[in-house]
């Protein structure tokens, strides 16, 4: 699953909030998107997933128009994990993660054997088998961004997007969904702050006002001369005893 | 998912609830007639069965009580689908076309039409008072917006909040407007009627007004039905529906217009009846679960026999005298209303 993105800008209420952003995910990998608050990330990541229709420039899904399409369409492809989405409703785990297989349901095609296959496979995948029938509102944060991306594997993406998944995670949390993550067989987009965790994406993005300043391995991107110009903050980094490479932050700038 | 089997047994079972509920309230009233009577009555009616009955009797059950029972049964279907809809949309479980001013908006739209002759005759009461339900939506959606801008609190409380502010104001900028529309403009006698109309009142309710309201609920349920998986897809917000292949603006239109044209015309022939909106999607998501697929007929069902014994107590609580209906429903949906807002401040 290839997605290219083509020069594009996005303006709210004459506020630019990207310019000229051209980059490609390519099939099979984990890209991280990084950047400061403001710097675009959700608006990029909003317009990967169709929500949100550029000024000007193109996204291309495999050659076509991603606003060609239909939104039936473009969901059977592209599963978006928001930032803690939230519910009232007293709705159980298995009913959240059901709303994943609605590109595929129809007024007229019912819930098939099929469905129920997806359901399972994507419950096994975040481990949250044993707590199906347990109320959305009695989760953890942790749970519930797990039922998140449960919903978005049934709905089988090509490409998955995840807007900052470890927010309010503690730790433990974090790392275990991160891995999660990682583990997935599929290509994805994942909005991070925290930079050592960026690391160990594939490749990185760096958004920077509303530009794409840098895209590339990580240890090319997270320099510490291009996180004190973007993040304003004093860095050296280092390599760890297991071979990878650590930012340590010292003060702002 | 499963137990499709069970569920199509339920819905066997939906005619004859439906049936006995609007038995009923032919039967129950100011003078109460044996079952036997309204059964032969509708016999004699149906299939020319030839009982014999009392002509007064007939004459009762005929012509006014079994419009009435269907026209309240109708309402209440649509009322309660009203709430489904907005609820689902709007993502806030106060949402109701009373509390938001919908029907107060439709009441001004049906009083501008008939006392102060707006549209010279070419306008129906139905169609003003359609407007008004479009103009207040749109007037509380916008108001809604700005209010949330400045307030504090979660996303989710906010978001509540500000609507049941926009819709105070709204309900009470367009009573105000009807109260001045009927001061300037009806006779005392109209007036007294009109004030009676607008509490919801279901006495002047005669055979021509039942095709119009079935009409709509039907539409409305069948539209609801159908898009019961769009409906079910706004759970954890218009976006989330949006990345679930859902037609966001195209869904909301539609089924907006739709809530619109509903409390249009229910308020047009019955007033604005309050709360049946609100109080019966709740009782319902606590019996069939928060999917639209049961939510829908469960409470078209419900709000259907909810309103025909209110419409029942209505009659016959006060011996000699009718209450407005409204009255009845505001009784019975005012602490629901409270107790909804104080399970939404615990969350």
């Amino acid at each position: 699953m290839s997605l290219e993105l083509d020069k594009v800008t996005v303006t709210v209420h004459r506020a630019t909030l990207l310019r000229e952003v051209s980059l490609q995910v390519q099939p099979g990998e984990c890209l991280g998107l990084i950047g400061p608050n403001g710097s675009g990330k959700s608006t990029l990541m909003r317009c990967m997933a169709g929500l949100h229709k550029p000024r000007s420039g193109a996204i291309r899904l495999r050659d076509r128009s991603l606003f060609a399409m239909t939104a039936r369409a473009r969901a059977q492809q592209i599963a978006l994990v928001e930032q803690q989405a939230d519910t009232t409703e007293r709705l159980t785990v298995r009913e959240a993660v059901e709303l994943g297989r609605t590109p595929f349901l129809s007024p007229v095609r019912g819930w098939r054997a099929e469905d129920e296959t997806r359901i399972e496979a994507a419950l096994q995948a975040v481990e949250m088998t044993a707590l199906v029938d347990r109320l959305w509102h009695t989760l953890s944060g942790g749970e519930q961004q797990r039922v998140h991306i449960a919903r978005a594997l049934a709905q089988a993406p090509k490409l998955l997007l995840l807007d900052e998944p470890t927010n309010h995670l503690d730790i433990r949390h974090q790392l275990a969904l991160l891995k999660l993550i990682h583990d997935l067989p599929i290509t994805r987009v994942i909005a991070l702050h925290d930079l050592n965790q960026a690391m160990s994406c594939d490749r990185l993005a760096l958004l920077d006002g509303g530009r794409l300043k840098a895209i590339g391995r990580p240890c090319e991107v997270l320099t510490e001369a291009i996180v004190r110009d973007s993040f304003g903050v004093a860095a050296s980094r280092s390599i760890d005893p297991a071979g990878k490479h650590v930012l340590h932050f010292s003060h702002a700038v | 998912m499963n137990g499709a089997a069970a569920l199509r047994g339920t819905w066997a079972t939906v005619p004859l609830i439906l049936g006995a509920t609007i038995l009923a309230g032919t039967a129950i009233g100011e003078t109460r007639l044996p079952f036997l009577t309204v059964w032969n009555t509708l016999a004699n009616h149906l299939w020319d069965a030839g009982h014999s009955v009392d002509r007064i009797d007939a004459g009762i059950v005929w012509s006014y009580r079994l419009p009435r029972a269907i026209v309240a049964a109708a309402c209440g279907a649509g009322l309660a689908l009203t709430g489904v809809v907005l609820q689902a949309l709007l993502r806030n479980p106060l949402a109701d076309p009373y509390l938001m001013g919908l029907s107060a908006g439709a009441s001004t739209g049906a009083v501008l039409v008939t006392v102060a002759g707006f549209g010279a005759g070419a306008v129906s009461m139905s169609l003003g008072a359609l407007a008004g339900a479009i103009a207040a939506f749109l007037a509380v959606v916008a108001l809604a917006h700005a209010v949330q801008g400045g307030a504090g609190g979660g996303r989710g409380t906010q978001a509540a909040a500000a609507i049941i502010l926009a819709g105070i104001a709204g309900s009470q900028m367009f009573n105000a407007l009807t109260a001045f529309t009927i001061a300037r403009s009806a006779n005392a006698e109209q007036a007294r009627g009109l004030m009676f109309w607008l509490m919801g009142n279901l006495s002047g309710v005669r055979w021509d007004d039942v095709a119009p309201c079935v009409a709509v609920t039907l539409i409305g349920t069948a539209l609801c039905l159908w898009h019961r998986r769009g409906l079910d897809a706004f759970t954890f917000g218009a976006d989330s529906a949006a990345a679930l292949g859902v037609e966001v603006r195209k869904l909301r239109g539609l089924l907006i217009t739709v809530t619109a044209l509903m409390v249009g015309v229910l308020v047009s022939k019955v007033g604005a009846i309050g709360f049946v909106g609100l109080v019966v999607p709740h009782a319902m998501r606590f019996l069939v679960g928060t999917r639209h697929q049961r939510l829908v007929p469960a409470s078209a069902l419900a709000g259907a026999v909810f309103l025909v014994v209110a419409d029942v107590i209505a009659r016959i609580i006060v011996p000699g005298q009718v209450l407005p209906i409204g009255v009845i429903t505001a009784l019975v949906g005012a602490p629901a209303f409270a107790l909804i807002l104080i399970r939404g401040a615990r969350r």
